[in-house]
């Protein structure tokens, strides 16, 4: 008891102690939070009957769709044969597994009865979207879990103690083209179905359009590439732990700024679409978020800052070459993806169609997360954070000297190790 | 190429060993009845708004019966503007749809059709997603955000409970009093004919204004009065197939209510 104080007094001012003593806070807080809800039940949120879902569910959605880069670049890397982006791919990979169990953390706090989760697995309803997401963060998750077994068998200390375990974890790596494979079929699954989810619903007219599926997966790898990249360059920037190769982060920045193209693109062709059905309802929505409750989201954080700029840095040589213009960048983007996910789930809730015969007008609802789902949601994000930077510390997730030799020469004596 | 033959033969097995997964899994959970089965009976409510007064004793008989927290209204009335110096009302139940949005959505197939038509709920099933009221476009269902404690301000003056409560982070809707209806037929009454048999709300109705009844018999009220007046469904142009036809205002004579003595 005493050493474990007498180190804590002596790192805790050094920056490292103090951002983990700042993150323990808020877990700390959130625990308290989440208890709270388990506690007293979901009256304690600022959810209604018209607005049940809020906050949580864009946390859950944005951090699913931030984790877009595991498996997009694991495609690139394993199936397209773009073997020097590897590093990346293993920091894409940890960032996935992380988000993915953010996910996980946000739901259990949603779900009205987190004791019958199990329950999800057991009855199929194969009709539905939800039971679609559900068996895809599952399997996805576990795909995610074997992809990063090599990773955690890096972790020094579970070296020394289980050497016949890490050999076992990093021999997993033989099986990466099948883990991308099964990744990409579960990931692209999952993430157009997040977005069909919505688009299914005929009661509410702006989210009913068989686009959504494709806007959902598209925004999910920019933004999944785009977080895994801010990730790397910034824990390069703050520790010696973290290594980056710049000409590589370039080459990917620069394919995401062609992929924006795309995803404008796509969201062009939403409005217009939207613009010119006059659906009762659709219309009234879209002007929620053009000129409503939602418009500065909307304008900056989706279009302005969480499309058009970016874009712009990334695909203009000068400031894409830029490290801090390129960072920035990545953040608008990441930006921009929360935005759209919680403008799309809110927006639909907001309009509130009558079935009122003859009545054309609708009626709005309102929405604003309580201090509880504040304090929880930020508690989950202080929990991503947490597990990234101690895999940066511990688990070398950014380590761009890592190249696929050294799995290579790895695998080699997993094999004879084997055979022997 | 040793390695690629391990990858690909692993990957046979794995996809082998999914497979069976997912077979066995459905096999434990396969669906007792397919949702095409229709029942002999079908049952369908027919609310007659030229009788209806909106003295909201339907919410409260239901509130009653169902044991329903007084926050939550099952059946909902709303007035819908004057016609001809009279007020108009439209009460709103489940409308038990054929092609129900909550049905198709809901993961664990919590909410079902009965061979009968009735939406049903198995709040034993229920994780408390909300994809169900998300989906439904009559805003019928309503979310347990806390525990229903204490006594039902509704019991006993409108009757006494006969379901059990729901707990705390499911949602609940209206049942078409399917515990009325079952019981009803198993002591031999005619549900719509016999007041134990039918909802509580058709019977409390003091002007008659609501009638269940079996859509499949040509001579059940239902029936009749569907041939008789013009009738519509709630926002039909979403194909929900509803089993709850209102006949609008001003086409049924209005009755003189019969005051208690």
């Amino acid at each position: 008891m005493k050493s474990i104080l007498k180190t804590i007094r002596e790192n805790i001012f050094t920056a490292w102690g103090l951002w983990l003593a700042l993150l323990g806070m808020i877990l700390f807080s959130a625990l308290v939070g989440g208890l709270l809800v388990f506690w007293k039940g979901l009256v304690i949120t600022n959810l209604t009957d018209l607005v049940p879902w809020g906050l949580w569910i864009t946390l859950d959605l944005s951090a699913i769709a931030l984790s877009a880069g595991a498996f997009s670049l694991c495609v690139g890397v394993y199936l397209f044969g773009l073997k020097r982006y590897a590093p990346i791919a293993r920091t894409a990979t940890f960032v996935g597994l992380i988000g993915y169990t953010m996910a996980m953390l946000a739901l259990v706090l949603d779900i009205g009865r987190p004791d019958r989760f199990w329950k999800a697995l057991v009855y199929w309803n194969t009709h539905s979207l939800m039971w679609e997401v559900t068996m895809c963060v599952i399997l996805y998750l576990t795909v995610l879990v074997l992809e990063t077994m090599p990773i955690l068998a890096s972790l020094e200390w579970l070296r020394k103690k289980y050497p016949r375990i890490t050999e076992k974890m990093e021999k997993v790596h033989h099986y990466a083209p099948v883990l991308a494979i099964i990744g990409l079929g579960l990931s692209s699954l999952h993430q157009s179905s997040l977005g069909a989810m919505y688009g299914v619903i005929k009661a509410r007219p702006i989210w009913y359009k068989p686009e959504m599926a494709v806007v959902f997966m598209f925004s999910a790898i920019v933004g999944g590439i785009a977080l895994t990249l801010l990730a790397s360059m910034f824990s390069a920037r703050l520790t010696p732990k973290a290594k980056v190769n710049d000409i590589l982060i370039e080459r990917v920045a620069q394919f995401l700024g062609y992929m924006m193209i795309g995803y404008l693109y796509f969201r062009f062709w939403d409005w217009l679409a939207q613009t010119y059905t006059y659906e009762p309802g659709r219309t009234e929505a879209f002007e929620i978020l053009t000129r409503g409750t939602l418009s500065f989201n909307f304008w900056f954080g989706e279009m302005i800052l969480g499309a058009l700029l970016p874009t712009v840095i990334l695909l203009y040589r000068p400031l894409r070459s830029a490290p801090f213009w390129r960072m920035l960048a990545m953040v608008m983007i990441v930006g921009g993806v929360v935005a759209m996910r919680f403008d799309t789930n809110l927006v639909g809730l907001l309009t509130v169609i009558s079935y009122l015969p003859g009545q054309t007008t609708v009626t709005y609802a309102s929405y604003t997360p309580s201090l509880v789902e504040w304090v929880t949601g930020i508690g989950i994000i202080a929990y991503g954070l947490l597990a990234f930077s101690l895999g940066v510390k511990y688990l070398r997730v950014v380590d761009h000297r890592l190249t696929s030799e050294t799995h290579q020469t790895v695998r080699v004596t997993a094999d004879e190790t084997v055979r022997a | 190429m040793n390695d690629q033959n391990i990858s690909r033969r692993d990957f046979i097995k794995l996809t082998a060993v999914g497979l069976a997964v997912a077979a066995g899994t459905r096999a434990i959970t396969k669906a007792d009845a397919s949702e095409d089965a229709k029942g002999e009976r079908q049952w369908a409510m027919v609310i007659d708004q030229s009788n209806c007064t909106g003295c909201g004793y339907c919410t409260l008989a239901c509130q009653a019966r169902n044991d329903v927290n007084p926050d939550i209204e099952w059946n909902k009335v709303t007035s819908t503007g004057m016609l001809d110096g009279r007020m108009t009302y439209l009460p709103r139940p489940c409308m038990h749809c054929e092609h129900a949005p909550c049905v198709e959505v809901c993961p664990v197939g919590a909410s079902y059709y009965r061979d009968d038509g009735i939406v049903m709920m198995d709040y034993d099933k229920c994780i408390g997603c909300r994809y169900c009221q998300i989906a439904c476009p009559y805003e019928a269902r309503s979310f347990n955000w806390e525990a229903f404690e204490g006594e039902n301000p509704a019991v006993p003056e409108w009757g006494a409970p006969e379901v059990e409560r729901r707990p705390r982070g499911v949602p609940e809707k209206c049942s078409f009093c399917y515990q009325r209806i079952d019981r009803g037929l198993a002591l031999g009454l005619a549900p719509g004919v016999d007041d134990e048999a039918t909802p509580s709300c058709c019977v409390v109705c003091p002007t008659g204004a609501r009638v269940l009844g079996d859509l499949n018999d040509p001579n059940s009220n239902v029936s009749q009065l569907l041939k008789k007046y013009p009738s519509y469904r709630l926002r039909e142009n979403l194909g929900t197939g509803c089993r709850v036809y209102y006949l609008p205002a001003g086409v049924v004579p209005v009755r003189k209510v019969e005051t208690e003595s």
